[in-house]
C-alpha cells in the first residue's frame, strides 16, 4: 500500500465554508433530541461518514474560534476527540 | 409491408431502464436485435411493458458508439485511438503517478446504476483493494441515498419492503413525491388497476402529475405542497394522527422501541405541525392534511411509494424517516398491502446501493470503520484496507478544487450533466489530471477525460440487476460487446494492469464472490437465478428462493424492533426573494430516461424532442410571457434557456421541467446545497427568474456537444 504522505498539498482538503455550512446541517437534524443524544449523533455522524481529512479541518477550525459553527456542532465535533465517546457505527437514534 | 422477420435466437434479460426491472425476450438474428418483446414469466411486469423498453434498444448500435479505447496527455488535445493494453498500461501508471505525488487518497471512482451487480461491486473491490483507499461512491449518491439512511435509521433495511405486486392489496395508496405513471410505467398501469377496484390514492406533490389526474388515475387528496415542504407536511400528517389517536399502539409496543415512539410523538405532536400552522407554510389547505391523514391511518392496508421528490432534498434523509415513522405509527408494515418502498429510477439503483460502492460502508451496508466486517473483506481479497471512510462523490469533487483529488474512474456515468451546479463540477474536473471515463458514447464529462474505456451496453454482457422490489435478475448477452469487452471485464484488466492479481471465468464468479461477502446475497447465484427465474433478497439458507415482504416478524436493527426518528422540520437554505421570486422543481418523462444518453438515441425522441419549461398562465402573464417563447431561467448558480408553455399541473410560484436534453442544461441552475446526512444534492428546489430572451440564439449554437447539431437536424424533420 502506498504511504499516504502528500507533502506537495497544502489547505484544507474541503473548501471551509462548504465544511460548515455541512456541519450546521447536521447539527439542525439532531436539534431535536436531548442534549446528550444531539452531541452522540453529532459526532457519531462525522465520525462514520466524513472522511478523516474534513473532521480534521472541522476540528482545527473549532480550534481557531468555530467562526460560523453553531454551539451545538462545536460540542458534538469536539467529542471526537474523547476515546470515551469511541462508538462503532450504527443506524437509528442518537443512543445514550 | 414484408411480415415481421423470424428471429433465430430468443434471450431472456432485463430491460435496463427504471427500477421496475421488467423481463424481456431479446429477438436476434445473427448479431442483430429485431425485437424486443416483455416476458410473459416476468416477476415485475408479467408480460407489460412500457414503451421505452419495448421500444427504445436502438442506442446500442448507434453510429456514435465509440469501440476503441482513447486516450490524450490532456484535454486540450485531440483523442488518441489506442490498444486496449495501451489504454490500461496509461490509465494505471497515470493512477500510481497520482498517488505517489498528491497522496493515496488523491484518486477514487464512482460506479453507474447502469451497471450490474458484478460491475459494481468490481468497482468497490478496484478502489478498495487496488487504489487502497474509500473513495468509492455510485451514482444513487445523488438519487436514493437518503433511502438508504432514513429506512435503515427506521426499519433497518435501505430497501423496499414490498414486492411490486403487494399493491394489489392495498386499500390506499400514498404516492409523494414521485409519478409512477410516467416515471415507472409498467407499476403505475399495476397502481391504476388497483385504483379501478376501489383503492384510495393520496399524493403529495408539488405538481399536478399525471398521476394526479389522468385516465384511471384520480387522487382523493393531492397535497400540491410548495417544493422544500415535505417534512413539515409529513409531520404535520403524523400531528393528525397522533392528536386523534390514529396510531397502532398494539404495533407499536410489540414490533417498535415505545420509548423512541414517545419522543416522537411529543415532537409531531406540538403545535408547530398542527394543520393549521402547515397548512399555509406548505401552500395547501389544512383539511387536505387532515383529510389524507385519516384516509392513511384508516387502511386498512394503506402503502407509501416515494421517489425523488423526497430524496432531492435538504432535508431529503428526515423526508424518507417521516415516512418510516409513519409506516410503523399506523402499524403498515410487516404484510402484503402495506409498507414503504422507494421507487427508483435506473435499472440497477437497488444494486449499487447494496454492493459497497459507498466510502463508508461494505456490501450489505456494514461499516468500513467496523474491525470485523473489514477483516473478512480483507481475508477474501488478501491486502489490507482502508479503515476511515471516504470522500463521497460531491466531496471529490469539492476535493478536487482544492487539489486533492487528482484521478477518478468513472464508470457510465456523466457527472457534467446529472450532478448539481454544472459550473463547480466542469471547474473540478479541469483541475484533475486523469480522468478515466468508461461509457458507451463520449458525453458531456468526456470532454474533461484523459482516457476513454469503451463500455458495453446491458444487452452485452453478463450479470445480474436488483430492482427496485430487491429483486435479483439476470442480465444475459444478447450480442456480443461491440468493443469487444464486457464492463466487468475492462474493472478486471484494470486491476490487472495496476499490479492486482485477479481472475474470473465468467461474471457468474464475481456473483459468488459477492454472496460470499454480502449476507442478503448469500444465497444467490446465476444458478438460481437460472433456475427460479429472480429472487428477492434476502435470499439465504432460511429463504432459499428469496423473500417478498420484509420486516413480517421483526426488523433487521440489534434488538429486533422499528423506531422513530425525530424529524424536525428545517426549511432549505435556498430561498426565493425579489431576484429568484420562482421556485423551480424537475421531474421526468415517459418516452425519455434520465439524461437521455440512450433514449435521445432512438425514435422515441418523436415523442419528446426538447425540454420546456411549464409555468402557470398567472407567471407567464406576469412577464408578458406567451407560449412557445424563449426564455432564460437563472439561478444564484448559473442561467439555461428554455421554451415555455403553459401548464396547469404547476401552482403560481412554481416552475417545472424535464433534463432529458443536454443542451437544457438544467443542471447550469441547480443549487450547491444538500441533504444533511448524505449530500444528495437538492435537485427539486432552486430559486430561479425567468425572462423572455428578445433575439433568441439557435438553440444549438449555445452547446458545444458534437452531436447536438445532428439531433437538432432530427428534431426539425420531425417537426416539419
Amino acid at each position: 500500500m502506498i504511504d499516504d504522505e502528500s507533502p506537495n498539498v497544502a489547505g484544507d482538503v474541503i473548501d471551509l465554508e462548504r465544511l460548515i455550512v455541512m456541519a450546521n446541517q447536521i447539527g439542525d437534524f439532531f436539534a431535536p433530541y436531548p442534549t446528550e443524544r444531539s452531541r452522540e449523533g453529532l459526532r457519531n455522524h462525522l465520525r462514520t461518514y466524513w472522511d478523516p481529512r474534513m473532521r480534521n479541518a472541522l476540528l482545527a477550525h473549532i480550534d481557531a474560534g468555530g467562526d460560523g459553527l453553531d454551539l451545538r456542532v462545536i460540542e458534538g465535533a469536539q467529542l471526537l476527540r474523547e476515546k470515551a465517546a469511541d462508538k462503532s457505527g450504527y443506524y437509528g437514534p442518537p443512543q445514550h | 409491408m414484408p411480415n415481421p422477420r423470424k428471429p433465430e435466437r430468443e434471450t431472456i434479460t432485463i430491460c435496463a431502464y427504471c427500477g421496475v426491472g421488467c423481463g424481456f425476450k431479446a429477438e436476434t438474428i445473427g448479431n442483430e436485435i429485431i425485437r424486443m418483446t416483455p416476458w410473459k414469466e416476468g416477476k415485475a411486469n408479467h408480460g407489460h411493458s412500457c414503451v421505452k423498453g419495448r421500444f427504445a434498444y436502438d442506442y446500442w448500435c448507434h453510429p456514435d458508439r465509440i469501440k476503441t479505447p482513447m486516450i490524450r496527455g490532456s484535454i486540450e488535445e485531440p483523442w488518441r485511438k489506442v490498444s486496449w493494453d495501451e489504454a490500461f498500461d496509461h490509465a494505471a501508471k497515470e493512477l500510481r503517478r497520482i498517488q505517489s505525488k498528491y497522496g493515496r487518497s488523491s484518486v477514487g471512482g464512482v460506479s453507474s446504476s447502469r451497471c450490474t451487480n458484478e460491475e459494481i461491486f468490481l468497482t468497490q473491490k478496484f478502489v478498495r483493494a487496488v487504489l487502497g483507499n474509500n473513495n468509492i461512491d455510485n451514482c444513487a449518491r445523488i438519487c436514493h441515498s437518503p433511502t438508504q439512511f432514513g429506512l435503515s435509521a427506521t426499519v433497518g433495511t435501505g430497501a423496499a419492503s414490498q414486492h411490486f405486486d403487494s399493491i394489489l392489496q392495498a386499500d390506499v395508496i400514498m404516492v409523494v413525491g414521485a409519478n409512477p405513471t410516467e416515471g415507472h410505467p409498467v407499476f403505475g398501469s399495476m397502481m391504476k388497476r388497483r385504483i379501478r377496484q376501489g383503492a384510495k390514492l393520496i399524493v403529495i406533490d408539488p405538481r399536478r402529475t399525471e398521476t394526479v389526474d389522468s385516465p384511471h388515475c384520480r387522487a382523493d387528496v393531492h397535497l400540491a405542497l410548495r417544493p422544500g415542504t415535505n417534512v413539515a407536511i409529513l409531520n404535520s400528517i403524523a400531528h393528525v394522527i397522533v392528536r386523534e389517536n390514529r396510531h397502532d399502539s398494539e404495533f407499536i409496543k410489540s414490533r417498535c422501541e415505545w420509548q423512541e415512539f414517545e419522543h416522537w410523538a411529543e415532537l409531531v405532536g406540538s403545535e408547530e405541525y398542527s394543520p393549521d400552522k402547515i397548512g399555509p407554510i406548505a401552500g395547501v389547505d389544512p383539511e387536505d392534511i387532515r383529510r389524507a391523514a385519516r384516509i392513511y391511518s384508516t387502511g386498512p392496508q394503506s402503502t407509501i411509494y416515494y421517489g425523488l421528490g423526497v430524496t432531492e432534498h435538504s432535508q431529503g434523509s428526515t423526508g424518507v424517516m417521516c415516512l418510516g415513522n409513519l409506516g410503523l405509527a399506523c402499524g403498515m408494515y410487516g404484510r402484503e398491502g402495506v409498507g414503504v418502498n422507494p421507487l427508483r429510477g435506473q435499472g440497477n439503483v437497488q444494486g449499487g446501493s447494496c454492493l459497497g460502492s459507498w466510502p463508508h460502508v461494505f456490501s450489505g451496508y456494514r461499516f468500513v470503520t467496523d474491525d470485523a466486517t473489514r477483516e473478512s473483506f480483507e481475508a477474501e481479497w488478501g491486502v489490507e484496507l482502508d479503515s476511515e471512510p471516504g470522500l463521497r462523490l460531491p466531496n471529490m469533487f469539492d476535493a478536487a478544487l482544492t487539489g486533492h483529488f487528482k484521478g477518478m474512474y468513472i464508470m457510465g456515468e456523466d457527472p457534467v450533466q446529472s450532478d448539481p451546479n454544472q459550473n463547480h463540477i466542469i471547474a473540478a474536473l479541469r483541475n484533475m489530471e486523469c480522468v478515466i471515463i468508461h461509457d458507451l458514447f463520449l458525453n458531456e464529462t468526456s470532454k474533461f477525460a484523459h482516457v476513454f474505456l469503451p463500455g458495453s451496453s446491458s444487452l452485452e454482457k453478463d450479470g445480474t440487476f436488483t430492482s427496485a422490489e430487491r429483486r435479483i435478475g439476470r442480465v444475459r448477452k444478447v450480442v456480443e460487446p461491440l468493443a469487444g469487452y464486457q464492463d466487468w471485464e475492462v474493472t478486471v484488466k484494470l486491476m490487472n494492469a495496476m499490479g492486482y492479481d485477479v481472475e474470473y471465468a465468467h461474471a457468474g464468479e464475481v456473483l459468488d464472490e459477492l454472496a460470499r461477502l454480502t449476507p442478503a446475497y448469500e444465497g444467490a447465484s446465476f444458478e438460481l437465478v437460472d433456475r427460479v427465474g429472480s429472487a428477492q433478497w434476502p435470499v439465504n439458507t432460511t429463504a432459499p428462493e428469496g423473500t417478498e415482504v420484509l420486516h413480517t416478524e421483526q426488523f433487521p436493527r440489534a434488538n429486533g424492533l422499528g423506531t422513530f426518528m425525530l424529524t424536525g422540520f428545517v426549511p432549505t437554505r435556498e430561498r426565493v426573494n425579489e431576484q429568484y421570486p420562482l421556485l423551480l422543481t424537475t421531474g421526468r418523462i415517459l418516452s425519455q430516461y434520465n439524461v437521455g444518453t440512450q433514449t435521445r438515441r432512438t425514435a422515441n425522441s418523436q415523442w419528446h424532442p426538447e425540454d420546456v419549461l411549464e409555468m402557470s398562465l398567472g407567471d407567464m402573464q406576469a412577464r408578458g410571457l406567451r407560449v412557445g417563447d424563449s426564455v432564460t431561467i437563472t439561478s444564484r448558480f448559473g442561467s439555461t434557456r428554455l421554451k415555455v408553455v403553459e401548464s396547469v399541473r404547476v401552482n403560481p410560484g412554481v416552475i417545472y421541467t424535464t433534463f432529458h436534453h443536454a443542451e437544457s442544461k438544467a443542471n447550469a441552475v441547480t443549487s450547491d446545497l444538500s441533504d444533511w446526512a448524505t449530500n444528495c444534492p437538492e435537485y427539486k428546489v432552486t430559486a430561479v427568474e425567468v425572462a423572455k430572451v428578445r433575439s433568441p440564439k439557435p438553440r444549438h449554437a449555445e452547446s458545444s456537444v458534437k452531436h447536438a447539431a445532428h439531433r437538432e437536424r432530427e428534431a426539425k424533420e420531425i417537426w416539419t
